[in-house]
């Protein structure tokens, strides 16, 4: 065994080769230990942040089974870490909308199209600018679609089903491969907020800013033929990879439930190492209605993805012609913010992922007909200007992590420490000598997202495939990113 | 009274000390003006605004959040403070703000190393903003 090994990272110790664990002796307050994927070198960048002491924080909630996860991503967040999986257990284990986070149903939607990058050619600089012509960026606002009363209410309860149905947006295949369809059940109106509403009454097939991005690429290597092409994916083809999530709407609800549950706490006894892990139990009037507003913005965020995917089929249209925009599929679209109610192991979990994926194996009844013998697809966005992969869920994930494996790269570095490496205006340029078409108003969001802020992506993908997790499909490379 | 970034791996921690209370809340709105960065000076305009909260520290969380939501939906950035008054369970204030295009987002503002307490002969205050 290592010296490493043997001695542990801040008390973490090595159980396999990609696996490291605290126990939950370590500390008087934890229930469950705490488990790390990862390896010897993404450990160790690990350790450089709270992200571990985070984790164990984690561990305290009340009615948390199995371990407080970790995946080989995890950078430190507020509260929970990003890259976190928490499942807790019904009826008195705890919901917490900080385990989710403000950006509800952040996730990932792949779109790929009929053509390779050779047949898209010259073209893709113009169909870069379309896209950012066509998608509002920034604090948001400029939605060609806004839904107000009733009509925002039918969205929150069903979801992208609803733009399909009453505004074109969208088609059945789309929601067909969609987590959860894009729907989350038991959502009510009722428990959203008017400032929620206010916040995403403008925002629906708007970017954002911070690390949302829309890119184009190409398929650079496909990794598992089979499953590519159960996709419909073959090497070269030209892809789209969205990634927002609820905007403003999501964040409101995060805050307005952080702020009740803080105001409970003590109502149901339940102490904490962090205020931001303010908690409810899942049979508590509280908890049960955080459920029912989350599953609202978690739809309102599939809706915002479905607005998304339709602007992009507009540009292709526009730049590339009306055959290719129809020939242009949905290959899934994933949620990375979440908390859902899944069943593992025989019993009703509420399972916790922030910054982290479902990724359920071949045979799971919540997957596509047309994938259920591949398994799950998973997206997992690199940093700008490094490769994207598709992963697919494998059974390990049901045994060691509650169905769950990674979301990206994760950040390693801060905003300001990326800012004092490079200039906006440095990385555009760097960018675009590699042939990458970059449309983005902010040089200081830009710099702020630069590659080496964040892990090695194919480190990550290399972990969570040796665990079992996931395994990879194909890898994705830049052609262009729009960000806000 | 002054504020500064500390590092944060992912998201944005303010740090702000102040003669005095007033202080702390004025310069969490400059902060969060030079944060969302918009350079767009178009319509100013005034708004008072009314915050509840009865702790300090939840005070100046339900300040930003208030702030963020002017800027959300209205593009409205709060640049300066007219006038602020302090009460035991809330504040008062109005401020001066030009209507623009901020390009950057602040989700909310977190409890996660949230504090407000003295600090020698003043006070300091620390915030994690979500990004």
């Amino acid at each position: 065994m290592s010296e490493v090994a043997q001695r542990g990272v801040r008390g973490f110790r090595q159980v396999d080769e990609v696996v490291w664990e605290l126990p939950a002796a370590a500390r008087g307050d934890m229930r469950v230990p705490a488990r790390v994927f990862a390896d010897r070198e993404l450990i160790g960048q690990i350790a450089a942040d709270r992200s571990l002491e985070q984790l164990q924080n984690v561990a305290t909630l009340p009615g948390i089974t199995g371990a407080a996860l970790a995946m080989p991503d995890i950078h430190q967040g507020y509260g929970f870490p990003v890259g976190g999986v928490a499942a807790t257990e019904l009826p008195d284990g705890v919901v917490s909308p900080g385990g989710v986070g403000y950006d509800i149903n952040c996730g990932v939607r792949l779109l790929a199209l009929p053509i390779t990058a050779g047949e898209l050619g010259g073209r893709a600089e113009a169909l870069v600018h379309e896209i950012s012509r066509r998608v509002p960026v920034g604090t948001g606002h400029g939605s060609a679609l806004k839904l107000t009363g009733a009509a925002l209410d039918r969205l929150l309860v069903r979801g992208p089903g609803i733009l399909l149905a009453e505004h074109g947006i969208g088609t059945a295949e789309d929601i067909e491969h969609t987590e959860s369809r894009g729907c989350l059940g038991g959502a009510d109106p009722a428990a959203v907020s008017e400032r929620a509403r206010a916040r995403g009454a403008d925002q629906l097939g708007t970017l954002g800013s911070g690390n949302h991005f829309l890119e184009l690429q190409r398929v650079a290597k496909v990794l598992d033929s089979e499953t590519a092409t159960a996709f419909g994916l073959r090497p070269e083809q030209v892809t789209v990879l969205i990634h927002s999530g609820s905007r403003g709407f999501g964040h409101q609800v995060c805050t307005d439930y952080v702020r009740l549950m803080d105001a409970v706490l003590a109502r149901y006894r339940i102490s904490l190492p962090d205020r931001q892990l303010a908690c409810a139990p899942l049979s508590s009037p509280e908890g049960r209605r955080y459920l029912a507003a989350m599953a609202c913005a978690a739809n309102f965020a599939w809706g915002n993805r479905a607005v998304l995917a339709h602007r992009v089929r507009d540009s292709i249209a526009r730049i590339l012609g009306q055959k290719i925009a129809t020939g242009t599929h949905q290959v899934y679209d994933v949620a990375h913010n979440v908390a859902k109610l899944e069943h593992h192991l025989g019993r009703t979990l509420c399972v916790h992922r922030k910054g982290a994926t479902r990724a359920f194996p071949a045979g799971s009844t919540e997957i596509p007909g047309g994938y259920r013998t591949a398994g799950q697809p998973v997206f997992i966005p690199g940093s700008m200007g490094t490769s994207s992969f598709v992963l697919v869920g494998r059974q390990g994930a049901m045994e060691y992590s509650f169905g769950t494996t990674c979301h990206g790269a994760g950040r390693r570095m801060s905003r300001t420490g990326a800012r004092r490496e490079i200039t906006g205006a440095e990385l555009r340029r760097r960018l675009e000598a590699q042939g990458i078409v970059v449309r983005c108003p902010s040089n200081r969001g830009l710099a702020e997202e630069a590659p080496f802020a964040y892990k090695d992506v194919e480190r990550v993908v290399a972990v969570v495939e040796q665990a079992g997790l996931a395994g990879r499909v194909a890898q994705l490379v830049p052609l262009g990113v729009v960000k806000g | 009274m002054s504020y500064r970034w500390l590092e944060h791996t992912a998201e944005v921690e303010l740090e702000i000390e102040a003669s005095s209370e007033e202080g702390v809340f004025v310069a969490a709105l400059r902060a969060l003006a030079q944060l969302v960065g918009d350079d767009r000076r178009a319509e100013r305009v005034s708004r008072e605004l009314k915050v509840d909260a009865r702790e300090r520290a939840v005070l100046l969380l339900e300040w930003l959040d208030e702030l963020v939501y002017l800027v959300e939906t209205e593009g409205l950035v709060a640049e300066d403070v007219e006038r602020i008054e302090l009460s035991d369970g809330g504040l008062v204030a109005i401020v001066r703000c030009h209507r623009g295009d901020p390009r950057h987002l602040v989700k909310g503002a977190t409890y996660h190393h949230l504090a407000f307490e003295r600090s020698g002969a003043g006070f300091r205050a620390t915030v994690v903003l979500d990004v």
